[in-house]
Order: structure tokens, then C-alpha cells, then sequence
């Protein structure tokens, strides 16, 4: 039905073996730092490698190329993924990463604005990326520019009134070069989504404020890669793919948790998780 | 004849700009009636974007605008935009982008009441690092301040009142970020004010001079951010006492930024002149301007006291 950028099973398993290694310097910067947040680093850094490496139209040796697409990382405390991501595509020293939070790090906490790392904009208030997401997409309309504008937005995030004043302004505009793509791993930081702020049905309230909605379950890769590449052969109204992710995923004692929303692993933690991850590297068929 | 509306000014500027900017987008909350963007929306249809009552997601779309090459100007009332977006502001301040907060209904707006006063903005954007905070203080000192901000890369606000000022320049009035603009020199007193607050200042200063035998200077500051300290301290050194006066809270104001960088050099006495801690209330802006002891009778009552002159 979809042109698929379908995935060999030789080439998923050098994928997911990268996606480890990926989580591995996730939690090691972390670790370093004695800060920050792994649950939601850990749920969406697949996202952003794919979107990377097999989705946007991105240049590694020119992140302000013109016709490039725009990435936004709403939860901008999922800043540990996108570093790591930035760094195996090249754009970031490996050693820097490991400056992550530290005094005078390009690194900080939050994602600060560099047009060098093609960090577009600071994030990290959460509820601000889809409204600047809008404002990219009006202006791509305005050049008559054909690149897309994806924004990563977390599921406890939703909570925030300005998404849905986006969410409306988007579907007003019939921005069919904006892509939403909420990281629905169900927890938040004082506990499940559901308890602190109901926000099912979600796919609904989306659908109701004028959105296509597309479901995916977040830990196929070719589920992924068709969840984007349906998203983009839908025209005159804007898309939000919700990726049913694992909050801490693959780190046993993180999954499914609160708890390391937005707490670094001690030395025993690391040390078991990075274990865990390996062993899970070396098991993949 | 009655001096035209500052938000006219405005809406006539943009349209004139914008036939030379095609970059130039203009976002209104609903209110492009009343901020005469319509002027603009009427012109440029397609580079005008009524977002709705919703001046977060205004101000956040035009964050993307400008990541995006583009210049968005964004209007609306000066306290739902400063006051409901602000943290938006605030990632506009922080990533130095291009954008012009241009909003009307500033100060005291009369009759809509309490509810819609400004009287808190320049607090709000002052404390905002990168953010140009300008005050024009009659239409040929807006369509200067409008020239400066479109033509300089940079986050501005700039805050229009609902109705219009005395016009105090003339026509070869250069604006210059930062720099005081002295309109009368004097040895004794000095009354520093942005917008009206200047007009106010000269009526005063009128009424009383030759009676009283005192000379006194009026600076206009229209750059409540940045201020030349330099410039303005050698402006005020050796005067027996100084006065501000704004349109504005006096807590956290224009006129404690002045006291600060002021009696940060040398101490002198500063009296602030605004309003007192208060939301104030519906009435005619005249009123209003009473009730909140701003009018030249206040000012003449501080010069004396300040000056300890007997009457």
C-alpha cells in the first residue's frame, strides 16, 4: 500500500544492535552526569535514530541545508537521546557526550539552541514545541518549501493547554507538513498518565481537533518506518503518529517506572543496566 | 487638532514596510481590529495570521516563524500578550530570535477597567535578558523606534497605549537605542520619563519654572532596555534630585531600573511617580490618570518637596 523503506531482517539487527549501543551511551552520560532523565530517553531514542538515519531529509556535514527537515524535541529532557543520536551520525565528538550537564558543556540539560548540532531551538518548557512546530510549517507554506516538520512531544506533556491551541491552529491551517509524534510510554513523573491526567481517548481528542491519527507500536522497526511513511502521503491535514513506547525500555529495573523518570542510576544501576543491554545485544537474531 | 492614534501609526507603518519586507509576517490574537494589524491583514492576506485567542500559541508560532528566516511581528493587547505568553517571550529572549512584540492598549487603557490595564509589562519583558524594551512617547518617536526595531536583528517589545500622545518632537527626531533624549536642559531638578510620562513632565516644569525660580531638565529614556549608563549618569550628575515618571506599577518599574543604575554610581535622592501597587479600575483615562496621582499637580508637589520649597 506504502512505498516502504522496508528493513531486512540482517539489516534490523544491526539497527537494534546500534539502538543498544545508543541506550548505553544514554545511561552512561547519565551516569557521568548524576543527573537527568533516563525513563524518557530510553522510551524514544529509536525514534529519533530512525528519524535520522532513515527518515528526514537531514545532511550530517550541513544541518542548515535549506530544504531540511525540521526536528523538534519538545521533551526536551529527552536531550540525552538526541545527543547520542547527534554523535553516531557524526555531529557531536563520542567524548563530548560525556560532558552531558557539566559547567560550560555545549551539552546542558535541556537542548540549548545550535545551529551547528542542528539544534533548531531551546526546549525543555514543556507544551512549547508543536505551537513553534505550527510556525515552521506556515513559513515552509510560505516559501513553497516540500520539507516536513516532525515534533516529539511526550505523553505527560499533552497536559500542557498550548499544545491543544496548536493542535487547533494546525488543523485551522491544514498543515499537511506537520508531523507530531507523542512518545505514549504512560508514565509521568509523579506517576501513570492516566492517573495524573487522564488523557484517554487520545487518539480521539486528536481526531476531534481535526488531526489524521496513525498508531504504532514503537518496538517494531518496520512499524516505525511505515507509521512515517504513511504519514507523509496524507495531505491537507496535519499528523500525529502516537508510538506506544516503554518508559526505561529495555533496562529491566527502569521499565514501566517513575522512578527513573528523572533520576541517574547509581554505580551498581549503571553497571547492571549496561549487563542487561549487552546481553540483549548479543542475543539478537 | 487631536494627535492620530500611536496604533495607527502602527498599522500604517506595517504597511508600508511590508510592501519592501517580503519576510515580514504579522500574527494578532483576535484583536486585529483594535491593534489596527488589519491594516496589514487587509493588504497581505497571506502573511497575516489571526491565531485565535490564544497568545501562547501566537507568540510559540512565531518562535517557529523566525527559527524559519522569517520576521514575525506579534500583536495583540500589551497585557494578555506579555502577561499569557510570557514564558514564549522568554524562549524568544533565550535563543536571541528575531522577533517584534508589538502590542497596544499599554498603561492605562480607561473604561475596559482594571482587568485590562498594563500596568505590570515593563516589569514582565525588562527582566528579560536580550529583550529591547522600547516606549515611544508620540507617533514621530514610534515611526523612529518602528525603523530601528524592523531594521535590527533581535527580539524588541515594544508598547503602544490604546489612544494617543502629545506630540513633544519634531519631525528630525533621531531615535538611539539606549541613549537618553533630552528635551529641555536645567541645573536643578530632573524628571526622567518614557511615554507620556514625558509630556506630563514638560506641562509641569512649564507651570511652575519661572514662579518658583528653578531650572530643571527633562529627559525622555524611550529605551527602558537597554539603557547607556554612561550617557544617562552624565545627564543626571549634579542634580540636587530626580524624578521618574511612568505609566506603570512603580514596583519593580522603569523607575526602580533608573534608581538602580543611577544610585549605583553616586547616591541622590530619586522620587518614582506611578501607580502604587494597585490594579486600579473602570473610568475615562483622565480619571484614571488622577487616581493614580499621575497629573502635573503631583509632579509640581514632588519638585517642591524634593527641592524644599515652601509654599
Amino acid at each position: 500500500m506504502y512505498d516502504l523503506v522496508k528493513i531486512s531482517k540482517e539489516d534490523e539487527k544491526q539497527i537494534l544492535g546500534e539502538i543498544i549501543e545508543l541506550k548505553k551511551d544514554i545511561l552512561k552520560m547519565l551516569y557521568q552526569a548524576q543527573s537527568g532523565h533516563p525513563g524518557g530517553s530510553l522510551s524514544c531514542v529509536n525514534i529519533i535514530f530512525l528519524l535520522y538515519t532513515k527518515i528526514m531529509r537531514f545532511k550530517k556535514d550541513n544541518p542548515l541545508w535549506k530544504k531540511r527537515d525540521i526536528f523538534i524535541l519538545s521533551k526536551g529532557h529527552a536531550a540525552p537521546a538526541l545527543y547520542a543520536v547527534l554523535s553516531k551520525i557524526g555531529l557531536i565528538d563520542r567524548q563530548e557526550l560525556f560532558t552531558l550537564r557539566k559547567f560550560g558543556s555545549d551539552l546542558q540539560g535541556h537542548p540549548v539552541k545550535n545551529p551547528k548540532l542542528g539544534i533548531e531551538i531551546s526546549t525543555g518548557s514543556l507544551g512549547m514545541g508543536l505551537s513553534i512546530g505550527v510556525g515552521c510549517a506556515l513559513a515552509s507554506k510560505i516559501d513553497k518549501k516540500q520539507n516536513l516538520i516532525y515534533v516529539l512531544i511526550g505523553d505527560g506533556e499533552l497536559n500542557e493547554g498550548a499544545i491543544w491551541e496548536a493542535a487547533m491552529a494546525a488543523s485551522h491551517y491544514k498543515l499537511d507538513n506537520l508531523i507530531a509524534i507523542v512518545d505514549r510510554n504512560g508514565i509521568q513523573i509523579d506517576g501513570s498518565t492516566e492517573e495524573i491526567m487522564a488523557l484517554e481517548p487520545l487518539a480521539e481528542k486528536w481526531k476531534a481537533f481535526g488531526w489524521e491519527v496513525i498508531e504504532v507500536d514503537g518496538s517494531n522497526l518496520n512499524d516505525i518506518i511505515q507509521g512515517f511513511e504513511k504519514s507523509k502521503k496524507i495531505l491537507r491535514k496535519p499528523k500525529v503518529i502516537i508510538f506506544y513506547l516503554i518508559k526505561g525500555s529495555e533496562v529491566s529495573f527502569m521499565e514501566h517506572t517513575r522512578k527513573f523518570h528523572g533520576r541517574a542510576p547509581n554505580k551498581e544501576e549503571y553497571e547492571t543496566a549496561i549487563i542487561e543491554l549487552e546481553k540483549i545485544k548479543k542475543d539478537l537474531v | 487638532m487631536e494627535e492620530k492614534l500611536l496604533r495607527d501609526t502602527f498599522g500604517d507603518y506595517l504597511v508600508k514596510v511590508g510592501k519592501n519586507n517580503a519576510d515580514l509576517v504579522v500574527l494578532d490574537a483576535d484583536l486585529s481590529t483594535s491593534t489596527r494589524t488589519n491594516k496589514f491583514a487587509n493588504e497581505f492576506p497571506h502573511r497575516f495570521f489571526n491565531m485565535g485567542i490564544a497568545e501562547q500559541n501566537m507568540v510559540g508560532v512565531a518562535l517557529g516563524f523566525a527559527i524559519s528566516g522569517k520576521v514575525p511581528v506579534v500583536s495583540g493587547f500589551s497585557i494578555f500578550t506579555t502577561g499569557r505568553a510570557w514564558e514564549f517571550i522568554r524562549l524568544a529572549s533565550h535563543d536571541n530570535l528575531n522577533i517584534k512584540f508589538i502590542t497596544t492598549h499599554a498603561g492605562i487603557v480607561g473604561e475596559d477597567g482594571s482587568t485590562h490595564h498594563a500596568l505590570e509589562d515593563l516589569s514582565l519583558m525588562s527582566v528579560l535578558p536580550n529583550l529591547n524594551v522600547l516606549v515611544p512617547s508620540d507617533n514621530i518617536e514610534l515611526n523612529e523606534i518602528l525603523d530601528y526595531a524592523l531594521k535590527s536583528h533581535g527580539p524588541f517589545y515594544i508598547r503602544l497605549p490604546r489612544g494617543s500622545f502629545p506630540k513633544i518632537h519634531n519631525q528630525d527626531y533621531n531615535f538611539t537605542l539606549g541613549k537618553p533624549d533630552i528635551l529641555k536642559e536645567g541645573n536643578d531638578i530632573c524628571l526622567i520619563a518614557a511615554g507620556y510620562g514625558n509630556f506630563l513632565a514638560l506641562e509641569s516644569i512649564s507651570k511652575i519654572e519661572k514662579e518658583l525660580n528653578i531650572s530643571a531638565k527633562v529627559i525622555n529614556l524611550p529605551s527602558i532596555k537597554p539603557i547607556d549608563k554612561e550617557a544617562l549618569i552624565k545627564e543626571v550628575n549634579d542634580m540636587k534630585a530626580i524624578i521618574v515618571i511612568e505609566e506603570h506599577n512603580v514596583y519593580c518599574g522603569f523607575g526602580s531600573i533608573i534608581t538602580r543604575i543611577i544610585t549605583e554610581v553616586y547616591p541622590i535622592k530619586i522620587k518614582c511617580i506611578g501607580v502604587e501597587n494597585s490594579f486600579g479600575s473602570s473610568g475615562n483615562r483622565e480619571d484614571l490618570l488622577n487616581f493614580f496621582n499621575l497629573n502635573t499637580e503631583k509632579i509640581i508637589e514632588e519638585i517642591k518637596l524634593m527641592l524644599k520649597i515652601n509654599v
